[in-house]
């Protein structure tokens, strides 16, 4: 059985890295298009040559780093009030933002924060991307922290404040070591929810603002675009770095 | 609250710029040469910041908030009069713009903006049929796209203006016919060809042209060209009942706060030598005939970017719909997509 | 509500009132509006974006959109389930595990359907093999039809399941198999009774994570489904842009919405209890 599981998990993982695997090969292609046409690195020159897609690159980054932040941390509170208490008013306005299409969440962002901008003399930009980063990643926070919260039982911290811990104490001590996990699991589905965001971004974003999506789905309506392959391939291997070093830290 | 304003600065800070004044550009996709903005920003002493977008949609849903930042966008023409109804544009000083003389005698006064009054031509270009050279007998017309033996393996834009002009320019009607009944069995038309279609494909089919999953496509003549740059096997038709035309145009924002440097970018974007730089660069059909004299014969000749006035006669540009028109088309496009 | 809850909720409740029920509201407004000759709203109130919606022709879009956003979430569920169970029992690996099934969605959507447009294509790789294998004599048609944006649906969303999942997958307590086992259970009755119960919040959270993003996909039934058909989302999108129609737009939003909610809350209240 559990051979069975592991040999699952080994062809779902092949599933979900065939796309990405086949962009990295196709990056050493000399030709741009689908036909093998010799090993090259001339795509990852242009990549690092390539400003704009730098810059955005780092955007992207930010953005995705200062929302996740701001999504877990407000989502996390949040599932913890409602799990103690339900708000019919949060909870039908998380529902609104889960429900709404990407397309109208961008639309509706969009027109609010040019109507508010005409009165302050802002401009779209930066903190506009951010802002609407969070507004559409909170639910999911939520959701993920509360479908943990409710596996927990309640009554360790009962126990807690039985034994004298205020409600904070309790919450820190005993609810949040568990619970771990779970805000781990919903910071990575916020990060990767806005760093993979295209059309909520492309709708909110200033001149200055371009994001990694931005960019490469401009280059990739064009067409087949190796640096696009290059670029891609590069952000996976340097990702996946990331995480085993994370991993190895952790462990020690 | 503190995080926020913090970052807030952070990114206020990265995007402050010293010293040199800024012209933000935003533009489609490959249609500069690599040295035209760089050499704009030395010449001028300023710094450009230079943005791409694929569509006009992309551009106006920017744009129509008036608050953008963009101070020089390329609409296409038939987007000149409803952006200029909705008070985007800026009405260009003729004066800043010695060079206009240098633009071909056919876009001095055209039909969507007569007197150059809001935008100035860049480039222009026609849709017709790109195809494999196996394809037998050739295609000639756009009724060609309804072959049988091209099932599968023919491709329309992903583009209701295009699609509905390919089947009224098919029943012999205009491009921009208005008419219920015409319209409506330009639909017909199109909703008989989807068994046949392989997909609603823009710029993307190029590539699969190269590499023959597609035999015909309708498609610009600039994307065919540079699928004929990549593939000898590819050809391209301008269809015998007639094709649509269009022309990329740059126009100033009515929001631009350096509407004089704007001008002189437009201005700079004139000179033959920078356009025809331009032109080697994406190969692409210029609106400057001071450019085309400077540049080489082929260019000139190359029947597929510049077609001889005859086949350029049966063109006719796009225009901009009226609103129970434009609702019309909008539902019949729905219904198209639906069946 | 004592002090802690409110300032728990306190920075939630802003973003919500700022950043998601203004600018709905906003969007409700624009459905009672008219469209402008040229694009944008004018402020003439109607009914008539509302009434347009009752055709069939947009109901069959409905449908359409509906039963494959149900395919996918199903899939995405039936798929994610196995792999969560690994990733939680996988020991001191588990975050490693964890974080390999999110990596490749660091790269841009568009471009990882791109490449599965690659894959799927006729002169593309998986013909190719299936060609040079001699397995087939002619390319399959892989692209451009409803089963290829399904395969993208559930490739795109899979992680919407397996995090939540795993999130409750991985408090479960192993022990509680082992009693059953004890107490003379087969393991799928043992599977049935015990697993399930304890794993049916992060389903719910999943198949909904999957469901609702689904019925307004437009991305991907534009590209690997070769544009041919328009969902719910394509609808919506093309209001927006192509056609510069923003309040029939709102209004469609608002329906889609409206309808989406009904479901997830009849869904729910049957299985007596709500997601959040």
């Amino acid at each position: 059985m559990r051979r069975l599981l592991a040999f699952y998990a080994a062809a779902a993982y092949a599933f979900l890295h065939l796309p990405v695997i086949t962009l990295a090969v196709f990056s050493f292609n000399r030709s741009r298009f689908t036909v093998w046409e010799g090993f090259s690195l001339a795509w990852y020159r242009a990549a690092f040559r390539d400003l704009q897609l730098a810059e955005a690159a780092w955007n992207s980054l930010l953005i995705a780093a200062a929302s996740t932040v701001l999504a877990t941390v407000a989502g996390t509170l949040c599932a913890y009030a409602l799990w103690k208490r339900r708000s019919r008013l949060i909870v039908a306005s998380l529902m609104l933002s889960l429900v709404t299409p990407e397309i109208v969440t961008g639309i509706a962002l969009l027109v609010f924060f040019q109507g508010l901008f005409r009165y302050l003399n802002l401009q779209l930009g930066m903190h506009t991307v951010v802002l609407a980063h969070v507004s559409f990643s909170l639910a999911f926070v939520v959701v993920v922290v509360l479908a943990r919260l409710r596996a927990l039982d309640p009554a360790l911290e009962e126990a807690a404040m039985d034994l004298g811990a205020s409600e904070w104490r309790a919450f820190r001590d005993v609810t949040l070591p568990v619970l771990w996990p779970g805000i781990a699991a919903a910071a990575l589905l916020a990060f990767t929810v806005s760093f993979d965001d295209y059309v909520i971004t492309s709708l909110v974003a200033g001149v200055d603002s371009e994001t990694l999506p931005m960019v490469i789905y401009a280059m990739a309506r064009r067409g087949a675009n190796p640096v696009v392959n290059a670029v891609s391939a590069l952000i996976v291997i340097a990702l996946g770095g990331l995480v085993i070093l994370s991993e190895r830290l952790r462990r020690r | 609250m503190k995080r926020r304003i913090f970052l807030m600065g952070l990114a206020g800070a990265a995007g402050c710029t010293h010293g040199r004044p800024r012209l933000n550009v935003f533009n489609w996709s490959n249609y500069v040469a690599p040295e035209t903005i760089p050499d704009f920003e030395n010449e001028f002493g300023v710094r450009v910041r230079y943005g791409v977008y694929e569509s006009n949609e992309e551009m106006l849903a920017r744009v129509l908030s008036g608050n953008s930042g963009w101070d020089v966008v390329f609409p296409t023409h038939s987007y000149v009069e409803p952006m200029r109804r909705l008070g985007l544009l800026a009405a260009l000083d003729h004066g800043r713009l010695p060079n206009l003389d240098q633009l071909s005698a056919a876009f001095r006064s055209p039909e969507w903006d007569p007197g150059l009054r809001w935008s100035v031509p860049y480039m222009w270009g026609a849709t017709g049929i790109a195809y494999h050279r196996s394809v037998r007998p050739a295609p000639s017309s756009w009724a060609d796209l309804w072959r049988p033996d091209l099932a599968g393996r023919m491709t329309m834009l992903d583009d209701p203006f295009e699609v509905l002009g390919a089947c009224l320019k098919k029943l012999g009607f205009s491009l921009n016919a208005t008419g219920e009944r015409e319209l409506r069995l330009a639909a017909r038309e199109a909703v008989a060809q989807k068994p046949l279609l392989r997909a609603y494909l823009n710029a993307e089919v190029r590539d699969q042209l190269v590499a023959g999953d597609v035999l015909a496509a309708q498609l610009w003549a600039t994307t065919a060209q540079q699928a004929m740059d990549a593939s000898p096997a590819i050809r391209f038709a301008y269809p015998r009942e007639g094709f649509g035309l269009y022309a990329d145009t740059a126009v100033i924002l009515r929001e631009s706060r350096r509407k004089p440097l704007a001008h002189a970018f437009l201005n700079y974007l004139l000179r033959p030598r920078v356009a025809a730089a331009v032109v080697q660069a994406t190969r692409t059909a210029t609106a400057n005939g001071g450019a085309l004299a400077l540049l080489d014969a082929s260019v000139r000749n190359n029947t597929t970017l510049y077609p001889p006035a005859e086949v350029l006669a049966r063109g006719e540009w796009f225009r901009p719909m009226p609103a129970a028109a434009q609702r019309l088309r909008d539902r019949l496009w729905t219904e198209i997509k639906s069946a | 509500m004592n002090r802690l809850r409110l300032g728990f909720l306190a920075p939630a409740a802003l973003i919500i009132a700022a950043l998601i029920l203004a600018p709905m509201a906003l969007v409700a407004c624009y459905s009672f509006l008219s469209r402008g000759a040229y694009g944008g709203v004018e402020w003439i109130g109607t009914l008539e974006n509302y009434a347009r919606l009752f055709d069939p022709l947009y109901l069959k879009i409905l449908a359409r959109s509906a039963v494959l956003a149900a395919a996918a979430a199903s899939l995405c569920l039936l798929l994610g389930f196995p792999l969560a169970w690994f990733i939680a029992r996988a020991g001191p690996r588990k975050h490693l595990c964890l974080s390999l099934v999110i990596l490749p969605f660091w790269t841009s959507f568009l471009v990882r359907l791109y490449a599965w447009m690659f894959l799927l294509r006729d002169t593309g790789l998986i013909n190719t093999l299936l060609l040079a294998a001699g397995w087939i004599r002619e390319p399959l048609p892989l692209l451009y039809n409803d089963g290829a944006v399904l395969l993208g649906l559930v490739y795109g969303y899979l992680p919407f399941t397996v995090l939540p999942l795993y999130a409750t997958l991985e408090r479960l307590d192993p022990s509680l198999l082992e009693a059953a086992a004890d107490l003379g259970a087969p393991p799928l009755a043992a599977f049935r009774r015990v697993v399930l119960p304890l794993a049916a919040p992060g389903m719910r959270a999943g198949a909904l994570l999957v469901f609702i993003p689904c019925l307004g996909t437009y991305l991907t039934s534009d590209l690997l489904g070769g544009s041919k058909t328009f969902l719910a989302g394509n609808l919506i999108q093309n209001q927006f842009t192509t056609a510069r129609d923003w309040p029939f737009g709102s209004a469609a939003s608002l329906v889609l919405m409206g309808l989406t909610l009904l479901v997830v809350f009849v869904w729910l209240r049957r299985q007596g209890e709500n997601l959040l």
